[in-house]
This record gives structure tokens, sequence and C-alpha cells, in this order.
């Protein structure tokens, strides 16, 4: 990459943004053909959705003067013009040195952006020159007659010179307009939109839902009983309520592209193991919050990176245990009651519980004379610094990832479980919220405040006995629920309200994060409600125990309680030291 | 004579319109560029963990914003809420971002217009005064107005807030 090549784009950065994005979505969907083609050789529709995008790539580089990455994308175009032609199949080769492409195309694509932006940027030079020799050597080694002269030598790598080889660049061509008049065709069905745009609409939508809440609880409506005037605010209600949903649905996006990545490492990790593994995927067009599969994409890699590492077997080791020696690995997505649930099953050899406890035990995560249960014992893999691999592989081991990958879905306000049976597979759920923007909360009273407790949290509420209440130094500090006995929170007390002090005249929420339980002391159960999440800024980044505000039917705001921070607070872990 | 035209250009860059406002029976001014509006007391709702002069957030027309008490904040003993009181509602930069915020106030004078023969730079006092949010002090028919440095008085650098 010269910064000859920037000329152009630098006097142009609203193309240029253009440009790179276009680039990278292309790619993305090339590597999702190409995927595909790897099951299916020989598809010619799938070849021509490989085609177009890199021809597309290789036009708008070459007119934006970006020659380097016109010069690779030509060169895969050559391979894949043989293989459309059907003078080539592309086989498992061809479909590994395409993927590098893509690899190779968006790290140049990026560089890209990066030098636009001022950063000092990478020398992919050799990358690429490593690459188009191995196109070429493909290209040669097997094609019967080449398709381009000059494609047949590799071409010389100058290391001092890191300009990419023009001396044979690419005809302007007639087909590149054809191909850009497809392009927009297929866009005429949807448009690209500033995020920032999307995101100030769903503001302004949540403002419109708040105001058409408070005329609709406002107390002079109540007094005048209006048939026409309770009619049209019905109206009002059904329509915002449409609209927000509307809004909301803007800012999502099937979960496919998590998908795709996974499919993408499932590939090159099975052959790195060398384990065969058939990845099923379902409901990839479940839509979620733009922002949560963004989010959830690195973790879900990580899980399955551990399930081909530690779960699934060798061949040989599942053929000695009477399993198909291909293993399977399936995930899936669906709805399940207002909640996105990722399903990610594998048929390896499950957890090993008494392995786990060993390790646990070694690393003093549980005390030496308790007895946990199965779950507890198995939700441990989700502590930080776990891991019970013998050796450190390339792929995982270290011990770095379920607790990050825990960590990140806490972050999205989902849970993660686990079942497993030994020597059958093992299966995780993770359970998402829909959208980051609104959460179904419980509001409950202390002092004149109210609070919004995101219900995801809470296992349930009861207004102890007084038999079932335990006081510690002289305060009730603990209350029995069934067998367990969890440590009282007083919220008022935690957060210095007037408050009602007895347990028994008030309600106790039971609130669960990461496996531990406290029992949250309120004054009162207000109800449910969904309400919109707006962050209390910088100004209250330090206070702990609490989410963010939402603003209440009648105008206040309620704070919303962060279960994790409770929990944390109650425990008197200082966020300093952890 | 260095000192005097650097003194002269500080000024200068002060000059300009400000929205004086009251706290006890002292009077203030902030720059009215960044006052976004003003707005009768509200329904504040409190958050726990801050110092008190953060007497919490409110809710401007669907947006979350905190509230500051400048009494509080200044060191001033709590004053009664009268029908005077009031909330400007400033545009502030902290360390990430620009961010609106309410400042409860005794009551809003007027709007001045300050010119740079009138300000002088905030006089040293010792350590008997903090002067760190002060950005100047103008005479204006016969009354002193102190000039707030906005950023400072309301930044999340305050070491207050920190610490708590």
């Amino acid at each position: 990459m010269t910064d000859n090549e920037l000329a152009f784009l630098r006097d142009d950065p609203e193309m240029a943004d253009l440009f790179l994005a276009e680039a990278l979505d292309h790619l993305g969907t090339i590597e999702a053909a190409l995927l595909a083609l790897d099951e299916r050789p020989g598809d010619v529709t799938l070849l021509n959705d490989i085609f177009r995008p890199f021809h597309t790539i290789k036009g708008n580089a070459g007119a934006l003067g970006v020659t380097s990455v016109q010069e690779v994308a030509h060169r895969v175009e050559n391979l894949l013009d043989l293989a459309r032609s059907g003078r080539r199949t592309m086989g498992p080769a061809d479909v590994d040195v395409v993927l590098r492409a893509v690899d190779v195309l968006t790290s140049m694509i990026r560089d890209v952006g990066a030098r636009l932006a001022g950063q000092p940027g990478t020398d992919l030079a050799p990358v690429a020159y490593a690459l188009i020799a191995s196109v070429d050597l493909l290209i040669s080694g097997e094609a019967d007659e080449p398709a381009e002269k000059q494609a047949a030598a590799p071409e010389p790598v100058h290391a001092d010179d890191a300009k990419a080889p023009v001396n044979e660049t690419v005809r302007p061509e007639a087909a590149s307009e054809s191909a850009g008049a497809a392009r927009r065709g297929e866009e005429m069905a949807s448009i690209k939109v500033d995020t920032r745009k999307l995101d100030s609409l769903v503001d302004a939508v949540g403002e419109l839902i708040i105001v058409q809440s408070l005329i609709q609880e406002d107390p002079l409506l109540a007094t005048h009983v209006d048939q026409r005037l309770a009619g049209n605010l019905g109206q009002l209600k059904r329509i915002t309520a449409g609209l927000q949903r509307s809004a909301m649905a803007l800012r999502m996006v099937p979960i496919r592209q998590a998908f795709q990545k996974v499919s993408r490492i499932v590939r090159d990790l099975s052959r790195k193991a060398d384990k065969s593994v058939e990845l099923v995927l379902t409901g990839e067009d479940t839509e979620l919050d733009r922002k949560v599969v963004e989010e959830i994409t690195d973790p879900l890699m990580h899980m399955v990176r551990n399930s081909i590492d530690h779960a699934i077997e060798s061949a040989a080791v599942r053929q000695a245990a009477g399993k198909r020696p291909q293993a399977r690995l399936a995930l899936s997505a669906y709805h399940q009651g207002g909640h996105i649930v990722i399903e990610i099953a594998d048929d390896g050899k499950g957890l090993d519980t008494e392995k786990i406890k060993a390790r646990a035990l070694e690393r003093g995560l549980i005390a030496p004379g308790a007895s946990p249960s199965v779950e507890e014992i198995n939700a441990l893999i989700f502590e930080p610094g776990f891991s019970t691999a013998e050796k450190v592989t390339e792929i995982s081991g270290r011990g770095v990832g379920m607790d990050v990958v825990r960590r990140n879905i806490d972050a999205l306000r989902g849970r993660i479980e686990i079942t497993t049976e030994p020597g059958r597979g093992t299966t995780f759920f993770i359970r998402l919220p829909l959208t980051l923007a609104v959460l179904d909360g419980l509001i409950v009273g202390v002092g004149r405040e109210r609070f919004v407790m995101p219900t995801t949290g809470v296992r349930e509420s009861l207004r102890p006995l007084p038999s079932q209440v335990h006081k510690v130094q002289g305060a009730p500090r603990l209350v029995q629920v069934r067998d367990s006995l969890l440590p009282l929170v007083a919220l008022g007390e935690l957060f210095g309200l007037p408050h009602e002090s007895d347990p028994c005249k008030a309600t106790v929420v039971v609130v669960e994060d990461t496996g531990s339980r406290v029992g949250l002391v309120v004054d009162a159960l207000l109800g449910k409600q969904e309400v919109v999440i707006k962050s209390l800024g910088e100004t209250f980044a330090s206070v702990r125990g609490l989410a963010g505000g939402a603003i209440l039917g009648d105008g206040r705001i309620g704070l919303i309680l962060d279960a994790h921070g409770i929990v944390e607070l109650e425990r008197g872990v200082n966020r300093a030291a952890a | 004579m260095n000192a005097e035209t650097t003194v002269t250009a500080a000024t200068a860059d002060l000059a300009g319109k400000y929205l004086t406002f009251a706290l006890a029976d002292e009077e203030y001014g902030l720059p009215v560029l960044r006052v976004r509006e003003i707005i009768k007391m509200m329904d504040i709702t409190e958050v726990p963990q801050v110092p008190s002069h953060i007497k919490g957030v409110l809710n401007l027309r669907g947006k979350v914003i905190p509230v500051i008490d400048l009494r509080l904040k200044f060191g001033f003993a709590q004053g009664e809420v009268t029908a005077r009181t009031c909330i400007i509602v400033v545009e502030v930069a902290l360390a990430a971002s620009r961010v609106m915020m309410g400042i409860i106030v005794d009551h809003v004078s007027e709007v001045l217009n300050i010119v740079a023969d009138e300000i002088e730079q905030t006089p040293q006092f010792g350590d008997r005064v903090c002067t760190d949010y002060m950005k100047g002090v103008a005479k204006v028919k016969g009354t002193v107005k102190i000039l707030l440095d906005l950023d400072r008085v309301l930044g999340t650098d305050d070491a207050a807030l920190r610490a708590a």
C-alpha cells in the first residue's frame, strides 16, 4: 500500500467510507458463499455469488486507484473465472486459498481505513504477494491452459518495493458496469443508514412513548369520562406502541452474521485439530439487536473453539466409543418468551464433573468440605482462571475464555446455562434479551423512591414469616427460603433511604447473579413494566448497584438496579481490588 | 508590559453575554451560549452514594440529566425552595463527552453583555478562597459578578465525586 494509492480516497472521504464499507460487506458475502461452496462444489449460483463481489471490489478499487487491492482481487478472479467457465472444480484447496484471499483483502481494506484515519498502516505487501503466488500456483498447476499468460508466473517479490506490481493492470472492463448495475438492483431492497440516525429515532420514539403514557395517566383525564377521548387515546397508544416496535425492529439484524463467523472458525479449527466436524446451523434468520449480535460473536467463537478443542474427541476415540466418527456441532437460535435463545450443542465427551470438582478444589474455588450440586460444579467452568485442559494447545486451554464469555453475556443482560451428559455431549444455552434499549422490570418501592429491578435477575419474591428470618448481631441478616439460607440486603439501608426495617412487614425479592442469590428487602412491589433504559452518564459512573435510569409512567425517574452490583456491594467486594 | 498585554487578552476572551444568577446574596455569571434552558424546580430522583451537592437526576422531556445544587457545591447552607428557585440547564464538557446538566440556583437575574473593561482576573485570595472554579470577576453597575468556569464546576475531575 502506498500513499499514492490513497490520494483519491483522501480527497473524497465520503466516497472512501462508502468504498470501505461496501468492500467489507462484499467480503462477508463472499465468505458465506465460500463456506457453502465447500459443501456443494460446482454450484454455479454460489460461484457467481463469489465471483460478482470480487469483480465489484476489483472494479471499485481500480476506479479509486487502490491498485494493490485491485491486483489481489484480479488474481483471485482469474481462478474463479476458470471454475465459472467449467474448466476447473473448486476443491478444498481452492476454497482455502480464496478464503485466505478474503482475509488478506479484509486486512488490506482495514489497513486503508486505518491509514485514511491517520494511523500508521501495516505493510501487507508480503502477505499479498504470497497469496498471489499461491493463487497462480493453483492456476498453473492444474489449469490445462492458463487463462492469462502473465498469471502463470508468480510475481517476483521485491522486499524493498512496497508498491504492488502494476505491470499488468486490469483491463477496463465493460463487465464491471453490468456487475455494478446488478448490484444496484439488489440494493433496492435495503438502504444503508447511519446508526446514529437510527439511535436518535429510537430515542425520539422512546420520548413519545413517555409523553403518551403521561397523558394517558394524567389525573385530570381520570376524572373525565368521555368515550370519544378514551377512544382516541386508545388509538394513540396503539399507534405509538406500533411505532416503537417498528423503530426497535430497525435496529434488529439476523444473527446470520455471527453464525457465519462461527462456520469459518469451525472449518479452520477442525482441520487444525484434525477432527472432522459437521456444523448444523438453524435459525440464522432470527433477529436480534445489532449491538447484541456484535457483542455475542466473540463469545460464540470462543465457545465453539472450546467445544472443538476440549469436548469433541478425535475420530479414533469416537469410533472406539461407538460414535459416528464425524462429530456434530449444532448452533441454533430461536425465540422463547420474549428472549432469544442461542444453543450450542456438541456430541462430544461431555463435561467431566469429577475432574472439574478436583480442579476447583485445587484452585480453591470450592471449600474442601462443601458438597455442591452437579449444576454448581459445571457452572465453575465460568470462573476466572479455570481450565481442565491437560495441555495448552494452540486453540485453547489457557483458562481464559469461559469467564470472559460469561462476562460478555452478563453485560448483554443475558444468562448462560449448561446441560451435559457424559459421553453424549454438552449443550450451552445462552438466553439474551431481544434488545438492549428496553428491559422488563419489576418496580419496587423504598421510602418515596421507586426502583426498577430487571426481571432477568429476579427468581421470586415473598413476604417471609418471622420464623424464616434470622438475626445476626442484632439485625435481620438471613432469610430461609425453602432449603437455602440467603443473606438479606435492605435496599433502603444500602442506599441510605428511609425504609421498612422489619423484613416480615416488607417484601423480599430473591435476586440471583452468576450463581449467588441474595434477598433484597424492599417496602413494596409496585408492578411490572417495560422501561426504556437511559444512561445516568459520567457523573454517576462511580455509583455501584445501579444500571441506569428509566422514566416511569408518571414522568419521574426510577433508578434501574444492577443485580451484579448489588450482590457485589453486599459481599463488600471493592471494585478497585477486583 | 508583557504581563499587561496577556491580562488584556485573557479578559478580552471572557467578554460576552452572561446569564447572571443569585446564590445566597452573591451574584454569579455563566456564558449564555452554554445555557440550554431555564426550568422551574422539578421533582428530582435522588441517586445514592454521591456527594450531597449532587441532588440526583431529573426527566427533561425524556432525557435523564444530573442536577447539581450549586449552594451545597460552594459550601452555602441548603437553600429553601421558593417560587424563584430554578434549574439552569447547561451544556458541560466532561472527560469523554458533552452532556446536559441542571444547576439549582436561588434565582436567575438577567442576561448581561459584559465588556472586557469590566472584567478583571480572579484576584489572589491565598488559601482562604478556592478560586479554581472562577474565570474572573466582572464589576457591573456597582456590583460584582463572579464568572464561573462551568467545565470545572461540573466536571467529573472533581475530586469530591471520585472520593465518594
